[in-house]
């Protein structure tokens, strides 16, 4: 039970990072990306590239695929959803779901089907208060705690992330404010960037690399941030933390093949009861 | 040759009713379906099942996955519609679509898990002779296509019809002029659903075999290719774009013996990625597709 909820923990802290990137890039450009979990696909097969083809140390290749996919992630958007930017919410939603196909099958073609991991060499699980816990799981705390005290840093103190929360608040007013969307759009794809490629490479040191590693995360990426609330940062951390201890708990009650089933479930409650999402602010339409 | 273009033609008519679905869905509905490969695969399981354990012939078998399919789109649609927006129903469908293959996937007992389904009787199997029954096969497929033509156009044009355009257009100046927006949602999506019930079914006639695999997100990518490519709401634009879409796909078989070295997985992907490359860029450079859309001519004389 204890073990189980720290796995969960562990799960949802994963998850926190993407539930980020969703929610950083609905709040601006106000559409779901589905091609999220392909993006952090691609992202983690760049820095295995870096560390295991390379032999790089794990760290420094992340450090520098993540700028670089970070890089990418402003060059994909000039061309495929700038372009499509004033067509409404569900031609860039079709338009993400077709990226998402072109990044997954780009990483399938260059790596094949197989499952690969980092080169970190094995430590043995330790037990503390009798749960068993590997190094791998307390890297992933400690790097995702570090990155969400970061983003908090840079939405609450820096003047980008101040301008961030303006535009995904109110654009025409951001825009009568002297805050142009432009550069706000680009540094928020690179910021997302460096979120998915950290969680993608989360990912493949709790589970392996293969092509649908991101994508089967996809539900419980957007259920963490329809729970917290699409476009509220906090919502999508704590949401993230919730949907992975649920759905790593029902595994003691439910076939664990049926996991996913957790989060949909979950939207669909929070439809139901709460659109806006426990810290989103209720939609007001037209 | 002439066997081989028999059956890319069966092939091609069971795509594009997925694709006139997609398109009564999204295209003249405004619901995005991210679940087709889900609902699709459902439809085919559903046909399979109701003949292989419930005994049913293969007209009240299609009949029966129509009718399962078109609830189930209805449930979805209902339960997420009442409450909210397109963008949270396109995250329910993905993950409905999802969670129907895992099921596909795993209920052993049911669906023989990875293994498939296997023996799937076709309409007639036992009347028409084997050496005729791929012709009988592509008529039965291209009337049912016709058919589903037929059907989708008289609604589109129908006073109903009127009111799924204004939903899709401004589901709030709709509701002002007293329609009622939730119900037609529901409606639109379940009579799509159906149609994507009889394309499973077709499915799993043509196969006679069905797995889990064949139901993956290249059926998405493809559907979703056609209806853009032929303009969305435009039937017949639709059924073009279907298939040149497959024959496309299915031409891109032998683009193994061209290149040396490439791997049916590596192929595949390349598939996708073309697909994929081919959405944005009609997203973004012909976004109203190759054909029309219906609309309501009057002749001033």
């Amino acid at each position: 039970m204890l073990q189980t909820a720290f796995n969960g923990f562990v799960t949802g802290i994963i998850v926190t990072l993407p539930a980020l990137a969703i929610t950083l890039l609905f709040g601006v450009l106000k559409f779901p990306n589905f091609a999220v979990g392909a993006m952090m696909t691609l992202a983690a097969y760049m820095v295995f590239t870096l560390n295991v083809q390379l032999g790089w140390p794990l760290i420094a290749a992340t450090a520098v695929g993540a700028v670089a996919f970070g890089g990418l992630l402003i060059a994909v958007d000039y061309l495929t959803f700038k372009p499509l930017r004033e067509r409404g919410s569900i031609t860039l939603m079709v338009a993400s779901l077709g990226l998402g196909f072109v990044l997954e099958n780009i990483a399938r073609l260059a790596y094949g089907n197989t499952a690969r991991s980092f080169a970190i060499e094995l430590a043995r699980p330790f037990r503390f208060l009798d749960i068993r816990m590997n190094r791998e799981q307390m890297i992933i705390i400690g790097v995702s705690t570090l990155a969400m005290l970061a983003m908090y840093v840079l939405l609450t103190r820096m003047p980008i992330g101040r301008a961030m929360r303006a535009v995904s608040d109110n654009p025409a007013l951001a825009l009568v404010r002297g805050i142009e969307s432009p550069r706000i759009i680009r540094w928020t794809w690179f910021i997302a960037g460096l979120l998915l490629a950290v969680g993608g490479v989360l990912i493949g040191m709790d589970r392996a690399l293969e092509p649908p590693m991101g994508s089967s995360y996809l539900i419980a990426v957007f259920a963490a941030a329809i729970l917290g609330g699409l476009g509220s940062p906090l919502g999508a951390f704590v949401g993230a933390l919730i949907i992975g201890m649920v759905s790593e708990l029902s595994t003691l009650v439910m076939p664990p093949n049926y996991r996913i089933g957790i989060p949909l479930c979950a939207i669909a409650l929070i439809l139901v009861f709460r659109p806006q999402g426990l810290f989103g602010q209720p939609y007001i339409r037209k | 040759m002439i066997s081989f273009l028999i059956l890319i033609s069966i092939v091609v008519c069971f795509s594009a009713i997925l694709a006139l679905a997609l398109n009564f869905q999204w295209g003249l509905g405004g619901m995005v379906n991210f679940g087709l490969a889900g609902l699709y695969a459902l439809g085919a399981y559903s046909c399979a099942l109701l003949m292989l354990r419930a005994g049913a012939n293969t007209f009240f078998a299609t009949v029966g996955a129509m009718i399962i399919v078109a609830a189930v789109c209805g449930i979805v649609a209902f339960v997420t519609l009442r409450v909210t927006e397109e963008d949270y129903f396109a995250i329910v469908t993905l993950g409905v679509g999802e969670m129907l293959r895992l099921v596909a996937l795993n209920e052993d007992w049911l669906t023989k898990g990875a293994l498939g389904l296997t023996g799937i009787p076709r309409p007639l199997g036992d009347v028409v002779p084997p050496q005729y029954y791929q012709y009988f096969l592509l008529a039965l497929s291209v009337a049912l296509l016709l058919g589903t033509l037929w059907f989708l156009n008289a609604l589109a044009r129908s006073p109903f019809g009127r009111v799924m355009r204004a939903v899709r257009e401004d589901d709030v100046v709709a509701a002002t002029l007293g329609k009622h927006v939730l119900w037609a949602r529901v409606r639109i999506f379940a009579i799509g659903g159906a149609f994507i019930g009889l394309a499973g079914s077709l499915h799993a006639f043509y196969y006679q075999y069905i797995d889990p695999t064949q139901f993956s997100n290249i059926v998405i990518a493809y559907a979703f290719m056609a209806v853009i490519a032929g303009g969305r709401g435009a039937h017949r634009g639709t059924i073009l774009g279907a298939a040149v879409v497959m024959l496309l796909l299915e031409g891109s078989r032998f683009v193994k013996d061209l290149i040396p070295g490439i791997d049916s997985d590596q192929l595949a992907a390349i598939r996708i990625i073309i697909i994929g490359v081919g959405l944005i860029m009609l997203l973004i450079y012909k976004p109203q597709g190759f054909l029309r859309e219906y609309r309501l001519q009057v002749d001033l004389k």
